[in-house]
């Protein structure tokens, strides 16, 4: 379905149009002021709490850092953060987290906002906002079956009315199956995928690839598309609606990857 | 087999128990100072009738009775009252206002290890409408939360009434169909901007649409929030809804509580049987709102009368973590169970007599005092 992918074409964002119209009559209240210079950064007020930010570890945590020093926060302590996993800023609280925990982290108010790629999201469907598309860490769901068993697939879904798929990510893979009108059986592995239809446990995968790489190497090839994710900026619905600087951070990053 | 309670229920102990009471007695009083008088509803429904109000959320427990009814243990007890106020109440017996603490069944998905029972206290506003019926939802809230000892919490409320007569213009454009607008709303729902973006760059939409379906969920604020929609959607042709918010709005900030409210068009609360009023409360640290509420008026129709309709539900146990947050924010003791002990007495039972101790108990109850017959002087 094409509205679970992120946009190929570049959009306008929307982070910036109709909200620096020209300011209100009425006094503005003086957060407002902060709200209305896209690129300042959010500052903190000595009574606020720090604002507490999820970090993804691995692969898209050198580019989550990058993003947030060009969004003009104090990384330092994130660069090399060795065996630390909290770490305190002037206005922030840095957690490093799993990429497949941020999601939970941030809907139960356990941090206010995150950088969280798209797959995760997708997978844990909880409640929060998705803020702003950070274009970054992309990468593609796909499925895909071994080169030299190509039938295998298709002619258990004809004898058997089922086929067996393989995957990390058990309700993306689901999902994408309903969509299609096709009935599976799913076994949910924790990781090292490729290895299921090599083996003979499943005979089709349902995983992450960014260049294929992995994928070619186990002699595995793509069947079809199931989704696009990149890494996203996501808040819980209390903290977004009540703390001005997520909203205020969520323009700067939104200027910074567009 | 383990002596455990099913996934996501719980024993309710009496410290927590009394702490409970306390609290929904102090909400109770305050509602019923502004005329709410208590219902009850059944712990189960007909699942098909239920649906004739509106979409239901997660209905985790379903049952068959010997009827052969698909049963549902209640999601939500605004559709209950719906139900209740068409088969059992007529237009005559209007406007109702009504209070309710009931438990509700509910389950998130990929949280399974939360819980699956709460406790709502809630009201509904049968047959009133307009600025006034809605100020009064909102005041009501907030008053509610405040009784229940909630110093830090904040409500934003928006209209989905800008966000639906947005759609339909988009849909008579011809650009776009049914299917996008539900695809749309749920992105509303979802609080996914990502997804509103890209459904904005449907091909052939009028720009002016997109720009302001964009727009719409970033506008937070006071009174100058309502001015900036006014000056997105003015020019469309689209005002009911804003007129009636900006309205509500006034009496809200003339009544002293513009400090803890906030305008916010993304507020389009997950169920899609509001038209109108939205609003939901939050506390700091939580992640989800404390309970929300809002306007309904098509509800009823559902159930065979047209009556405008507006509440709230606000979930016992979230106000409760709340304070438990507030508690250790502002290192404050919360009064436990040891202050309920310490206001009981012990009459000492008397093995010659044992008639006396009870006589002189029922004498100290009389005058208010709580007491507890002990077996031996001292034993506690």
């Amino acid at each position: 379905m094409s509205d679970t992918r992120p946009p190929q074409a570049p959009d306008a964002s929307p982070l910036e149009v109709p909200l620096r119209a020209t300011p209100a009559t009425s006094p503005v209240a003086p957060d407002e002021t902060q709200l209305e210079l896209p690129l300042e950064t959010p500052r903190e007020t000595p009574s606020q709490p720090p604002l507490k930010i999820a970090l993804p570890k691995g692969s898209l945590y050198a580019d989550s850092v990058k993003l947030l020093a060009r969004a003009g926060l104090d990384t330092a302590g994130l660069e090399k953060p060795g065996r630390q996993l909290m770490i305190a800023t002037e206005g922030y609280q840095f957690f490093i987290v799993r990429p497949t925990d941020v999601p939970v982290f941030t809907s139960l108010g356990g941090v206010d906002c995150a950088l969280c790629g798209y797959d995760s999201l997708a997978e844990q469907g909880l409640e929060l906002v998705e803020l702003v598309d950070l274009r970054f860490g992309a990468c593609r769901f796909v499925v895909a079956e071994p080169e030299d068993a190509r039938q295998r697939a298709e002619h258990s879904y004809q004898r058997r009315g089922v086929m067996r798929v393989a995957t990390k990510y058990p309700a993306i893979t689901q999902d994408y199956y309903d969509r299609i009108g096709v009935q599976v059986e799913i076994v949910k592995l924790h990781g090292n995928v490729e290895l299921a239809p090599l083996s003979g446990l499943a005979e089709r995968i349902v995983d992450i690839t960014a260049t294929g790489a992995t994928l070619r190497e186990n002699r595995l090839v793509v069947v079809d598309e199931v989704l696009a994710s990149t890494a996203r900026f996501v808040g819980n619905t209390a903290s977004v609606r009540t703390d001005p600087r997520i909203r205020a951070l969520a323009r700067s990053l939104a200027t910074l990857v567009r | 087999m383990l002596p455990i309670t099913p996934r996501g229920f719980k024993d309710v102990l009496p410290g927590e128990a009394r702490w409970r009471e306390a609290i929904v007695s102090a909400t109770r009083t305050t509602l019923s100072l502004w005329g709410y008088a208590p219902i009850e509803t059944p712990t189960l429904e007909v699942l098909e009738v239920l649906e004739q109000g509106g979409e239901l959320s997660s209905t985790p427990f379903r049952l068959f009775d010997t009827d052969n009814e698909l049963l549902v243990l209640r999601p939500d007890v605004t559709l209950q009252v719906a139900r209740m106020t068409a088969s059992r109440l007529s237009r005559e017996d209007m406007p109702l206002r009504l209070r309710y603490v009931e438990r509700v069944y509910r389950e998130e998905e990929g949280l399974k290890a939360l819980s699956r029972q709460f406790t709502q206290i809630g009201i509904e506003a049968i047959g009133l409408s307009g600025a006034e019926a809605d100020a009064e939802v909102v005041l009501l809230a907030a008053e509610v939360l405040g009784a229940a000892g909630l110093t830090n919490f904040t409500l934003a409320l928006g209209t989905v009434g800008v966000l639906r007569e947005l759609l339909a213009l988009c849909e008579a454009s011809g650009a776009v169909d049914r299917d996008w607008s539900r695809a749309m709303l749920r992105a509303f729902h979802a609080g996914n901007l990502v997804a509103i973006n890209q459904l904005s760059s449907a091909p052939g939409l009028p720009s002016r649409y997109a720009e302001v379906l964009r727009a719409l969920p970033l506008i937070n604020g006071k009174s100058e929030a309502l001015d900036r929609v006014d000056r997105l959607v003015a020019p469309l042709g689209i005002r009911d809804g804003l007129e009636q918010l900006r309205a509500t709005w006034a009496i809200i900030q003339a009544c002293g509580l513009a400090e803890r409210v906030t305008v916010d068009f993304s507020v389009v609360s997950a169920y899609d049987y509001y038209t109108g009023l939205v609003f939901e409360a939050y506390a700091p640290g939580l992640g989800k709102a404390l309970g929300n509420g809002g306007r309904y008026d098509r509800m009823l129709e559902g159930f065979g009368i047209s009556a405008p309709a507006a509440g709230f539900a606000l979930g016992l146990e979230t106000i409760m973590q709340a304070l438990l947050n507030e508690d250790a924010l502002l290192n404050r003791d919360a009064p436990g169970p040891a202050a309920a002990q310490n206001e009981l007495r012990l009459v000492p039972l008397d093995d010659d007599n044992p008639a006396a101790a009870f006589i002189e108990a029922a004498r100290l109850r009389a005058q208010g005092q709580a007491v507890m017959l002990g077996t031996r002087e001292g034993e506690r």
